[in-house]
């Protein structure tokens, strides 16, 4: 499925957050999009998403559907958004329950998202019991269980250690190399953009523009190898200008705020 | 740096410097205490230093608790009493919670339901007595109502708070799998409410447990609080305390249950 | 007169409350011949205190060499706990079911009589709903088998009721007291028709007959004379302060008969004449309750001219109450009076 922004303004009261922002994501692609704190990112996702309406603009959808998809655009979120009063396996049930379905078919996707994630042991544990990695993967497997079309990820990492970070990344590389992903995945961390994306769409600060839109030539799979790290290195600092003269202006902004 | 520099000879052991300032159990402390106050208490009467009429020791207020167990009155009191709580406070929290509930999701409830709210919960249910016996009687409504009207406005702060209080990042999420509004509510916003809700209880309970004294002023024959007013106007000062003391332990087991019903309920906090 | 001055009520001051009837050792302090023996009385804002009102007005508690301070309680109830505890040294006002249990713990000692219900003095009624009125509840004596509205368990309504039913033939089982603690609850659940019939002071029952609400079945002082209320001290004043007690309760008395004479007399036809000073006395207690002389004049009670007590109706009220169940079976009602004040 592809995703088609155009001409995209956000205005909270008198605050512009997105200016004109004009956006394609192509099918099987995984855009990242990075830029400075209150550039308007989240905002962005949620637009996407259909759980934020724009000031002005358009976003709309085309092309295939996966078979058995419930939600065509499933977010999974940075503080996870698990039911804290459910166990595992009901939390990733939540998104089933309004439709209807056979109970074996339900039941079959609940236990496939578990095993994809690795989370069968823990299926009657509560949110609580569980470490950062844990809890988003419950999230990552609420979302597969509804067969998206499309991952809208919002900082997905951010909540999470350095370590684990690193395993959750694994486990996004392992899940997009089995299938074919669509996903728009907004970071701040330009190492999650460098290690998972084809393509990087560095957001200005507020009001957020597009500023540059950076394509890694290097495939995901082969990106921790060194042949590949001479090009990485190159994009990294490509990035980097871009983004640190807009988060230096964005920082004395908000601290003149 | 220094200039001039100390060695030490030998190796050190390095002093503990830590504890203190942590809290240990002490299991007995307050068993312990209470036998001695009510030791003290005991002694007290029996050395004449306290007048019976004024302060009538333990053995008086046991012995006129142990008349009230073995000729019946106890139980027939508290069966009056504890139906009138679990009525006045089911009817109370029922309709407390449906408004609050209203409040909570409609912002037209809420915008009409706050400033009402705020007008009529600080009426002592007592002065409106004499208004709940013409429009109740004095039978058993006018009771249900005094307790009920009492439960009543807590239970709709403590529910319009408590679904103020579920995380909105979970209703976001419920809406972005495309949830509709009335699995949210059930799904989400119930369960979310559910602790602000249980913590309402508390307070509620206490509230009907006060109130029931009031509510026996109207006319009632049996009643734990009628039977302390009745020993209050006859100046049985040992009956008066059993009855007191039958009225704590009450609220002492309802508190209990509750605690035991929110580990329940709320296992996942 | 005594050379003495009592700093008892400020030594017990905070220890009253708890300890109270531990009491401390009264001690003397001699001081000048002219100054007065302090006391303390606590009373009701209502005609029945009328007799302390015109003595401490008129200077007859000063004559006796004694400065006595009114103490003005808002229940019937507050009074005689007020003796037992030492806050106050004397009091007046009705006897319950409560003041009988102090003075079984020896608390308090009846010393004279203050009021009584007494034929043509209309004190307290007896009214009826118009409905139980229209189902042919129309003499007192009929109440047999209703449903009663009085202030609590224990009162003097409660009393009244009883002594009904002795006159009558039923007992307080045969009828449904309804206790609701204070009169305007009384009187909601009389106007909604919650009850069959209502013991009320005269003032409210007047209103409800005025009012068109009920009907004035009759008058307990017409049915059943009793001795409503009693002044009354603490064993320990009796014992400690004797002469104090004395000039107290012969200033009393002076003022009693005055009342008397002013406000209880009849002609040969048997109506109520204005007797000597009237309207200055009804003017004192007036302004002791602040309350309309015309008002007051409607209520005003009859008291015994020489403060004796209706002893065998204070024995039938005992005996009344420990077949309730609601004062100790013990209890000599002899043993909590000391007449000797008054010569009875």
């Amino acid at each position: 499925m592809r995703l088609l922004i155009s001409q995209l303004t956000h205005r909270y009261d008198d605050l512009t957050v997105l200016d004109g922002v004009d956006l394609a994501l192509n099918e099987g692609e995984v855009l990242a999009v990075i830029g400075p704190s209150g550039c308007g990112k989240s905002t962005l996702l949620g637009i996407a998403g259909g759980i934020v309406a724009p000031t002005a603009g358009r976003v709309s959808v085309d092309g295939p559907v996966p078979d058995g998809c419930l939600n065509p655009i499933t977010f999974i979120f940075q503080d996870f958004a698990l039911l804290p009063w459910r166990t595992v396996e009901d939390n990733v049930a939540l998104a089933l329950e309004h439709h209807p379905l056979p109970a074996a078919e339900r039941r079959e996707r609940v236990n496939d998202g578990l095993r994809r994630m690795g989370l069968e042991e823990f299926r009657k544990a509560l949110p609580k019991q569980l470490s950062g990695g844990m809890r988003q993967r419950v999230g990552i497997a609420r979302a597969l269980a509804v067969r998206p079309a499309m991952l809208l990820l919002d900082e997905p990492l951010s909540a999470l250690d350095a370590q684990t970070r690193e395993l959750l990344m694994d486990d996004f590389l392992a899940l997009w190399r089995r299938e074919k992903t669509t996903a728009l995945y907004v970071t701040h961390n330009l190492d999650e953009a460098l290690r998972l994306a084809d393509r990087v769409v560095v957001l200005s600060r507020r009001p957020g523009r597009i500023r540059e839109i950076v394509t890694i030539e290097e495939p995901r799979d082969r990106r921790l190898e060194a042949s590949a790290q001479a090009h990485l290195a190159e994009v990294r600092a490509r990035l980097w200008t871009l983004m640190k003269a807009e988060a230096q202006m964005a920082d004395r902004e908000i601290a003149r705020a | 740096m220094l200039d001039s520099q100390t060695t030490l000879a030998a190796p050190q052991p390095v002093r503990f410097r830590g504890g203190g300032f942590t809290v240990r159990r002490h299991p007995w402390a307050a068993l312990a205490a209470f036998v001695l106050l009510i030791g003290l208490w005991e002694g007290a009467s029996r050395l004449g230093l306290a007048s019976p009429l004024f302060l009538p020791p333990p053995s008086a207020v046991g012995a006129a608790l142990a008349g009230m167990i073995l000729d019946g009155s106890l139980w027939l009191n508290l069966k009056a009493s504890l139906l009138r709580i679990g009525v006045g406070w089911s009817l109370g929290t029922l309709g407390g919670m449906i408004v609050g509930f209203a409040m909570g999701i409609g912002s037209l409830a809420r915008a009409v339901g706050v400033p009402l709210v705020s007008a009529f919960f600080p009426i002592p249910k007592i002065a409106l007595l004499p208004l709940f016996i013409l429009w109740f009687g004095i039978g058993e409504p006018s009771k249900f109502a005094t307790i009920g009207f009492g439960v009543f406005f807590p239970t709709v702060i403590a529910t319009y708070s408590a679904i103020d209080s579920v995380p909105r990042n979970l209703i976001r999420m419920a809406q972005s799998f495309g949830l509709p509004w009335r699995s949210i509510l059930r799904s989400i916003v119930l369960p979310g409410a559910l602790p602000g809700i249980l913590a309402g209880f508390r307070i509620t309970a206490s509230i009907a447990l006060i109130l029931v004294v009031a509510a026996e002023m109207i006319g009632a024959e049996y009643g734990i609080g009628a039977f302390v007013l009745m020993a209050g106007n006859l100046m049985q000062t040992d009956t008066l305390l059993a009855g007191v003391l039958v009225m704590s332990a009450l609220g002492l087991t309802i508190g209990t249950l509750l605690s035991v019903l929110e580990r329940r309920l709320l296992v996942w906090r | 007169m005594t050379f003495a001055s009592w700093t008892r009520r400020a030594v017990l001051g905070a220890a009253a409350a708890t300890l109270a009837t531990a009491v401390l050792p009264a001690t003397t302090v001699p001081v000048q011949a002219q100054s007065l023996d302090k006391a303390t009385v606590g009373v009701l804002a209502l005609s029945s205190s009328g007799p302390i009102f015109i003595a401490k007005a008129k200077g007859y508690f000063e004559r006796e060499g004694l400065d006595v301070t009114l103490s003005m309680f808002t229940s019937a109830q507050q009074v005689p706990v007020a003796v037992a505890s030492g806050d106050v040294d004397f009091g007046v006002t009705g006897l319950t079911a409560g003041f009988y249990n102090l003075a079984a713990k020896g608390a308090i000692t009846m010393i004279a009589a203050q009021s009584r219900d007494e034929p043509g003095f209309p004190l307290s009624a007896y009214v009826a709903t118009n409905a139980a009125h229209a189902a042919g509840l129309t003499k007192p004596s009929e109440l047999k088998g209703k449903r009663i509205a009085i202030t609590t368990i224990g009162s003097t309504f409660h009393y009244m009721i009883g002594i009904l039913g002795q006159k009558y033939g039923f007992t307080v089982k045969d009828v449904t007291m309804v206790p609701l603690q204070d009169v305007p609850k009384m009187v909601a659940a009389f106007k909604g028709g919650q009850v069959d019939a209502i013991l009320a002071p005269s003032t409210v029952a007047r209103q409800l007959a005025a009012d068109g609400a009920g009907q004035i079945l009759g008058w307990a002082g017409d049915e059943t004379p009793w001795q409503l209320g009693a002044l009354f001290t603490g064993p320990k004043t009796i014992q400690t302060r004797r002469p104090v007690v004395e000039k107290f309760v012969r200033a009393y008395k002076t003022a009693l008969a005055e009342y008397h004479a002013a406000f209880n007399v009849k002609d040969s036809s048997g109506a109520l004449v204005k007797g000597p000073g009237y309207d200055a006395l009804l003017t004192i207690i007036a302004d002791a309750t602040k309350q309309k002389p015309e008002i007051v004049t409607a209520g005003l009670p009859y008291v015994d001219p020489n403060a004796k007590l209706l002893i065998d109706d204070v024995v039938n009220q005992v005996k009344f109450w420990q077949s309730e169940g609601q004062v100790d079976k013990t209890l000599d009602a002899k043993s909590i009076m000391d007449l000797s004040f008054i010569g009875q």
